[in-house]
């Protein structure tokens, strides 16, 4: 029977080899089942660990690093190579965000969609950001955010992403939508999603209707 | 009193290395040092001002603990440089029910594992995982290499035979040491015999680890190893190591094998 807090000794210990070997003894599931099933709680667990006074900051970035080396690896080995859709997107942390490891998921869930992704992970700074949406031209921009204090600056992104000749349509994810109301933060057209399974549902809405838009 | 506090709150006036508080039991500030001035805005006099709100509530629950006098925790404070900075936080309660609060600023301490670990995750983002596969594949293959380079045969229920196959390296002889241990003590084998007749080149760290093996044998039998069939430059590179009283060197397996029997 899995285990999150199992998983998440492990991670705080920063022992890869035990983490991949007790994620590959459980149930085989898909890549999102085991995002959003196993990855996701052991890590909410880590965060409830510091709220708790268990563990300190410098624990969780250890245990930040061992994660993002099973995600990684996970990605390898349970992606199929699908067919690509020439769609694409890039995703980031806003500047002075250090927690990526859900937007690393996400990432690796739209590549198993066919897309061509570019990930940035933690802390990149809007400009950065603009001069590379207006070069590689995404249909899509993911953003995360999980410190409140951030909020402003979500704000600047979106409407700084909304200038570009193609304005990509943005997706707001990360620990604040499931807390928050983050529309006063956001525009009309950006799209709020709380965790992997809504991610994955709107992919799969995005899939149908860009065949249906072929098809016409 | 300070201008800007028209409230209790009182300047402590002494030189403190670390920014320092103290509260009355409500968490009203009562008492702050120069530092504390410095790194927090103190125009409210209540702590929760300067506490970020996920870790006022962390505050408020771990802030007394009866098996621990002092009590130690990070909070996220809202600093003048940043609305979420984090502290390391060393609180401790009065007779009076005050508490007087050191905190410690963590993000300068903390911003080199940040380094470390955005150059860890950008590794990752590049590494790829179907050659790291293949390096596991091999690394497992070569250590099964290993074990099969030195098999363990038992000849009598008191003699047993090592030959070492290929090079002597440091790898080979831990893989080797590791379960040739373990047969000679669960066998409680007394005469070990180590054949080098197959043996190829001998590095220093193989030879270094393969006395260290010879100690442990000699130590668990209580008897002399027999090395069979070693090479002249071997010999001389194991005498080094001063193994008189270990070890014996002997021509060949027959030799050893027909003065054990006619004894």
């Amino acid at each position: 029977m899995y285990c999150p807090k199992e998983l998440a000794g492990y991670f705080l210990e920063g022992n890869t080899v035990k983490a991949w070997k007790y994620i590959n003894e459980q149930e085989k599931l898909t890549l999102l089942d085991t995002y959003h099933a196993m990855i996701t709680p052991a890590m909410q667990h880590i965060g409830y660990l510091w709220e708790t006074n268990e563990i300190s900051v410098a624990d969780e970035h250890l245990a930040t690093v061992t994660c993002d080396y099973v995600v990684s690896r996970l990605a390898h080995a349970r992606l199929a190579s699908p067919e690509k859709n020439n769609r694409k997107a890039m995703f980031l942390c806003l500047e002075g965000e250090q927690h990526y490891i859900g937007l690393k998921m996400v990432n690796s869930l739209f590549e198993e969609m066919g897309w061509d992704t570019k990930y940035y992970g933690a802390n990149l700074p809007v400009e950065y950001i603009l001069k590379t949406a207006e070069a590689w031209q995404p249909a899509v921009v993911g953003l995360s955010v999980s410190i409140v204090y951030h909020l402003p600056k979500l704000k600047e992104y979106i409407e700084e992403l909304s200038k570009l000749p193609n304005p990509p349509v943005v997706i707001v994810g990360g620990r604040l939508t499931e807390k928050y109301d983050l529309k006063p933060y956001c525009s009309e057209n950006t799209i709020i999603l709380k965790d992997l399974k809504e991610m994955r549902e709107w992919l799969n809405y995005e899939q149908t209707k860009s065949k249906q838009d072929a098809a016409l | 009193m300070n201008k800007q506090n028209p409230n209790k709150m009182q300047h402590f006036n002494e030189q403190l290395p670390l920014p320092f508080l103290k509260l009355d039991k409500d968490g009203t500030i009562i008492l702050y040092s120069t530092l504390a001035m410095e790194h927090f805005d103190l125009s409210e006099d209540h702590i929760k001002h300067i506490v970020d709100n996920e870790s006022y509530e962390k505050l408020l629950r771990y802030s007394s603990n009866d098996k621990a006098p002092v009590v130690r925790m990070e909070l996220n404070m809202k600093s003048r440089t940043s609305p979420v900075t984090l502290y390391e936080v060393y609180l401790t309660w009065d007779n009076e029910l005050h508490a007087s609060m050191i905190l410690l600023p963590k993000d300068q301490s903390n911003m080199q594992l940040i380094e470390k670990m955005m150059s860890l995750q950008k590794r990752l983002a590049e590494t790829d995982f179907e050659l790291y596969e293949q390096r596991e594949e091999l690394e497992q293959i070569l250590s099964r290499l290993h074990e099969l380079s030195g098999p363990f045969i038992p000849l009598t229920d008191k003699m047993c035979l090592i030959p070492l196959f290929g090079d002597v390296t440091e790898e080979k002889i831990n893989v080797i040491s590791h379960s040739c241990l373990q047969s000679v003590f669960a066998g409680e084998y007394e005469d070990v015999l180590i054949d080098f007749t197959a043996v190829g080149n001998v590095e220093d760290k193989g030879i270094e680890q393969f006395v260290r093996l010879l100690k442990t044998l000699h130590v668990m039998t209580g008897k002399i190893i027999k090395i069979i069939g070693i090479k002249p430059h071997t010999a001389k590179t194991l005498n080094k190591y001063a193994l008189e009283g270990f070890m014996e060197f002997n021509q060949s397996l027959k030799q050893v094998l027909q003065t054990h029997f006619t004894k």
